[in-house]
C-alpha cells in the first residue's frame, strides 16, 4: 500500500474534524419519530442511537401491482372488523368491553359506504359493500377473520379495529395476505411501529395524547407525584407507556403503578394503598365503566387528587356512573380531535349521524368515516387492486375529514395534535393545546 | 474540546485505514456466488400458485407451500395439491417433515395444521384439537413432538400419545402471544419460537425451562447500541444452527452465538434491506437473508462477507449478484436469474443447491462447485477439464 495519499487524506480528515466539528449542543436535532418533544426522547439526555425508526416512508416491493382486475364483480366489498357483538370473554363476565365503541365504529363506517354509494358507488359501475365481521376478541380470532374476509370474500381493504392485541394479529395477517388496513380506533402507539407497509391509521394515537397529558400534568399543573392505577389489560399496559416516559424522563416517576381486573367494580383495595403514599395525580387507562367506577370511588374515599385518563372517558356512560363525582372536577383526559369546531364538515356529518343513528357522534364513529372515506376514494383513484390501493393510501399527506385536518408521518400514521378533555361542570370540555398552554 | 474532536477526527481516519485494509484482506477469498438458476412458475411447471409461503427439503424432494396449493418437486417433476385434492385450506405456511415416521405437516395459514401421509390429508384445527389457533405460521418437529407456532400462541402436539399442550402468556415467557416462526435443534432437543412483539424464546424439552431473548433498549423506535442483544423486539423469524441463532426482524439481523450478539443493518452490512421475511442459517457462519429487496446471504462471518442477489431496479430482466464487505462493495455481476420480482419470502438448501420462494416464482440456485465460507482467489481458477487418458 502506498502510504503517501493515505497520510494526505488522513490529516485532511483531521483539519476538517478540528475546523468544522459542532459540539453537542450545536449538533442538528433532525426530525424525531412521533413529534416527540425532545425531553421526552428516549436516551437523548445521555446518548444518541445507533439506528432510528419509523423515519423513512414504508416501501411495498412485492408483486401485487401486477395482479390484473378482476372482471364480472357485481359490488365492491370492504371489510369492517370491530368489537359489535357480546363475547364469551370471562375477564368481563361475557360482555365485550369495547363493543359500545365498535359500534359507534360500524356507525360511521355505514353512513360512509350509504353517502358514497348515493353518490354513484365505485366510479359509477357499482355499489360498495361493507363486509362487516365482529371482533371476538378471543384466542386471536382477528387473524381469521382478516382471511376470510382477503380469501374468501376478496375484500380490497379493511377497516378495523380497536383492540390492541386483535389488531397486531390483524395487520401481521394482512401483511401476509397483502391487503390494506385503515385503522380508526386502535390509539396503541405500537400498532403502527411494526414497520408494516399495508397499515393505516387516522386517529391521533396514545403517544400524542400521552405527551399531551404530560405537559399538562408536569408543565401546567406543576405536579410532580403521580400514581398509576390502570386495567390490567394490554391496553392499560401498552396505552400509558408514553405517559410514564414522559414522567420518568421528566424526573417524575411513578410513585407506584397498579392494575385492576378489566370488569372489575371495586378499585378501593388498590386506592388504599395510593392513600398511603398520597400522590397529587392518578393516571389511569382503562375504559369508560371501569374509570368512572375509579372516580367514583376515590371521591367517596375522601381522595381529591386529580384523575388523569384516555379518551375512552369522554363518554356518556362515563358520565351516568360516575354520577356527582363529575362535579368535583380535577379530572383530565387526552382526546384525538376537536368536536367542538365549526367546521361545516364536521357539523354536517354530526346532523347526518344524530339523523340516522339518534345518538351523538364519539370518536370513535367519526374516525371510523373519516377512514372509511379515504379507503373509499383510495380505491376509487387506484382501481381494484390492492397494491395499487394501498399505494394511493401512501400519496395522502393530509386529510382534511370530519375530525379536522390529519397529517400522516413517514409510517402513514396520523400525527395531528391531541386536544385535552377537562370535566368543568359535570361536563368534559374540550380544549386545543393553544388554548391550554396559552 | 478542541482535543476531543481531534481525538474523534483520529479515531475516524484511522478506522477508515482499517476498514481499507479488511477490505483488502477480505479480497484475498472469495465468496461462492450462484450464477446458475433455474426458475419455476405456475402456468409453465407445476407449481399450483406463484406465491410461495414455504419451503421444505427432504432429501431429494422439495415441498413447496404455495398461497393457493401445496407441491412437491422430485426428480424434475411437480406434483401437486390443492383444496380439491383435500388439502384443507389453500395457504400453506410452513411445512415439516418427520424424520421417524416421513409425515409431511403443513401449517396452514388460517386452516390449523394437516398431516398428509399415504396420500391422504388429516385436519387438526382449534374446533377438533387442541391448536390455540388456525392462523400457522410455522411448524417444526422433534422426534414424535410437532411444534406450531400460531398468530395466538404456540401449541405442540405428541404424534404418538395425541396430547396437545398450549403455550400463551400463561405459562412462558411470552409479552406478546404473537408467534411468527418456529425453528427447532433436534440433537438438543431446543425449540426456538420468533414471537412478533416478544423478541426469541428458546425452549429446552429436556428441562422444560424457557430462555427469552429481549431487545435491550426497550424502545420500539430506537436501536440504541448495535451488538447490545436483539435489534428488535418485533421478530419474524428464527434459525438455529451449529450453536449459532440467528434472529430476523423487520429492522435488520441478529446474531446470537451463546454469549455475544451482532447486529446487522442494510447501513452497515451487505443487507439489501433492513425488512427480513425470514433467515436461514447455514452453518454458524452463514446466513440466508429474504428480504423485500433481495436475498441477502452473510457468507462468511469472520470476514463480513456478503453476496447479495436482487434486481437492479423494476425494468431489469437479470438479476446482479453484489460482494460486499461490510457495507463496502466489492464487485457486481449479472447472473442468470430473472424472477420478475425480489421480493424474497422464503428460502431452503438442498444439497448444495438454494431454493428461494419469492412473491411471484421460485427460484433455484445450482450450486455446483459450491464451497462455504471464502475461498482463496487463487484456488477459484477453474480446472481445467482433462479427458481420462489425456495429458494435460
Amino acid at each position: 500500500m502506498n502510504l503517501k495519499p493515505t497520510l494526505f487524506v488522513f490529516m485532511a480528515l483531521a483539519f476538517c474534524f478540528t475546523t468544522l466539528a459542532w459540539t453537542d449542543d450545536e449538533a442538528p436535532a433532525g426530525p424525531k419519530y412521533g413529534d416527540t418533544p425532545a425531553e421526552y426522547v428516549p436516551f437523548g439526555k445521555f446518548t444518541k442511537p445507533y439506528k432510528e425508526f419509523f423515519l423513512e416512508p414504508l416501501e411495498y416491493t412485492g408483486y401485487g401491482r401486477r395482479i390484473p382486475e378482476p372482471k364480472g364483480l357485481k359490488t365492491v366489498r370492504i371489510g369492517f372488523i370491530g368489537p359489535i357483538e357480546s363475547t364469551v370473554s370471562v375477564a368481563t363476565g361475557g360482555m365485550s368491553h369495547e363493543e359500545p365503541l365498535g359500534v359507534q365504529m360500524l356507525q360511521g363506517a355505514r353512513l360512509a359506504i350509504e353517502k358514497a354509494n348515493a353518490a354513484g358507488g365505485y366510479r359509477g359501475q357499482m355499489p360498495f359493500e361493507l363486509m362487516v365481521h365482529n371482533d371476538n376478541g378471543l384466542w386471536g380470532a382477528s387473524g381469521s377473520e382478516i382471511i376470510d374476509m382477503a380469501y374468501n370474500e376478496k375484500c380490497w381493504a379493511v377497516l378495523g379495529t380497536i383492540d390492541g392485541a386483535n389488531s397486531h394479529i390483524a395487520i401481521r395477517v394482512a401483511l401476509k395476505c397483502e391487503i390494506p388496513v385503515m385503522n380508526t380506533g386502535d390509539t396503541d402507539p405500537t400498532f403502527i411501529e411494526t414497520n408494516i407497509p399495508w397499515v393505516f391509521r387516522c386517529v391521533t394515537d396514545d403517544r400524542q395524547m400521552c405527551y399531551l397529558l404530560a405537559d399538562y400534568v408536569f408543565k401546567e399543573l406543576g405536579l410532580t407525584r403521580v400514581a398509576a392505577l390502570r386495567a390490567g389489560n394490554r391496553y392499560g399496559r401498552m396505552s400509558i407507556d408514553e405517559f410514564r416516559d414522559a414522567a420518568k424522563r421528566l424526573g417524575y416517576p411513578f410513585l407506584a403503578e397498579l392494575q385492576y381486573p378489566v370488569g372489575s367494580d371495586d378499585m378501593r383495595p388498590q386506592l388504599k394503598r395510593l392513600q398511603v403514599i398520597n400522590p397529587e395525580a392518578i393516571i389511569t387507562y382503562g375504559d369508560a365503566r371501569e374509570s368512572a367506577l375509579l372516580l367514583k370511588q376515590m371521591r367517596e374515599m375522601g381522595m381529591e387528587q386529580w384523575l388523569i385518563g384516555s379518551d375512552r372517558m369522554v363518554t356518556d356512560e362515563f358520565y351516568e356512573i360516575a354520577g356527582d363525582a363529575v362535579l368535583q372536577g380535577k379530572v383530565a383526559a387526552g382526546y384525538p380531535f376537536d368536536p367542538t369546531r365549526d367546521d361545516p364538515k364536521w357539523l354536517q356529518f354530526r346532523e347526518e349521524f344524530q339523523n340516522k343513528f339518534n345518538a351523538i357522534p364519539g370518536h370513535f364513529a367519526a374516525h371510523s368515516y373519516d377512514g372509511m372515506n379515504m379507503l373509499i376514494d383510495a380505491i376509487t383513484q387506484a382501481g381494484l387492486n390492492r397494491a395499487l390501493v394501498r399505494d394511493q393510501l401512501t400519496k395522502i399527506k393530509t386529510y382534511h375529514g370530519v375530525t379536522g385536518q390529519k397529517v400522516f408521518d413517514a409510517v402513514y400514521t396520523n400525527r395531528s395534535p391531541a386536544t385535552l378533555a377537562l370535566l368543568e361542570n359535570g361536563t368534559f370540555q374540550i380544549y386545543t393545546q393553544d388554548e391550554i398552554f396559552d | 474540546m478542541s482535543g476531543r474532536i481531534a481525538s474523534l477526527g483520529f479515531i475516524l481516519a484511522a478506522s477508515i485505514l482499517i476498514a481499507a485494509n479488511a477490505d483488502e484482506a477480505a479480497l484475498a477469498g472469495e465468496p461462492f456466488v450462484y450464477t446458475q438458476w433455474e426458475t419455476f412458475y405456475a402456468q409453465e411447471n407445476g407449481l399450483p400458485n406463484d406465491h410461495i409461503f414455504s419451503l421444505k427439503a427432504d432429501g431429494d424432494r422439495l415441498w413447496v407451500g404455495t398461497e393457493n396449493g401445496l407441491a412437491c418437486y422430485e426428480n424434475g417433476q411437480w406434483k401437486s395439491w390443492t383444496e380439491a385434492d383435500g388439502l384443507p385450506w389453500r395457504v400453506v405456511s410452513g411445512i415439516a417433515v418427520s424424520k421417524k415416521t416421513g409425515d409431511v405437516w403443513l401449517g396452514l395459514f388460517g386452516g390449523g395444521v394437516a398431516r398428509f401421509s399415504a396420500g391422504r390429508f388429516d385436519h387438526f384445527h382449534q374446533l377438533n384439537s387442541g391448536l390455540v389457533n388456525d392462523v400457522v405460521y410455522g411448524v417444526t418437529i422433534i422426534e414424535d413432538e410437532l411444534w406450531v407456532a400460531t398468530t395466538a400462541g404456540t401449541s405442540r402436539y405428541n404424534t404418538v400419545s395425541g396430547e396437545w399442550e398450549i403455550y400463551t402468556e400463561k405459562n412462558a415467557p411470552m409479552e406478546e402471544i404473537w408467534c411468527y416462526s418456529i425453528d427447532s435443534d433436534p440433537e438438543n432437543k431446543m425449540v426456538y419460537i420468533a414471537v412478533w412483539g416478544g423478541g426469541i424464546l428458546e425452549y429446552d424439552m429436556e428441562s422444560g425451562r424457557w430462555t427469552d431473548h429481549h431487545d435491550p433498549d426497550g424502545e420500539m423506535e430506537i436501536d440504541l447500541y448495535r451488538d447490545d442483544g436483539l435489534i428488535h423486539i418485533i421478530t419474524t423469524s428464527v434459525s438455529f444452527t451449529e450453536k449459532v441463532m440467528w434472529a430476523s426482524t423487520y429492522f435488520g439481523l441478529s446474531r446470537y452465538d451463546g454469549r455475544h450478539w451482532r447486529g446487522y443493518m442494510d447501513h452497515d452490512s451487505g443487507l439489501r434491506s433492513n425488512f427480513i421475511n425470514f433467515a436461514k442459517g447455514r452453518g454458524a457462519n452463514a446466513c440466508y437473508n429474504c428480504t423485500d429487496k433481495g436475498f441477502s446471504v452473510l457468507v462468511d462471518f469472520e470476514s463480513d462477507a456478503w453476496v447479495s442477489y436482487y434486481k437492479e431496479s423494476e425494468d431489469a430482466k437479470q438479476w446482479t449478484a453484489k460482494i460486499q464487505v461490510g457495507a463496502n462493495e466489492i464487485h457486481s455481476r449479472p447472473i442468470d436469474l430473472d424472477l420478475p420480482n425480489h421480493h424474497a419470502i422464503v428460502c431452503e438448501f438442498q444439497g448444495d443447491d438454494v431454493w428461494l420462494g419469492t412473491g411471484h416464482g421460485l427460484a433455484r440456485g445450482k450450486g455446483v462447485g459450491y464451497w462455504p465460507g471464502l475461498q482463496k482467489k487463487t484456488a477459484l481458477a477453474q480446472p481445467e477439464k482433462v479427458e481420462e487418458g489425456e495429458t494435460p
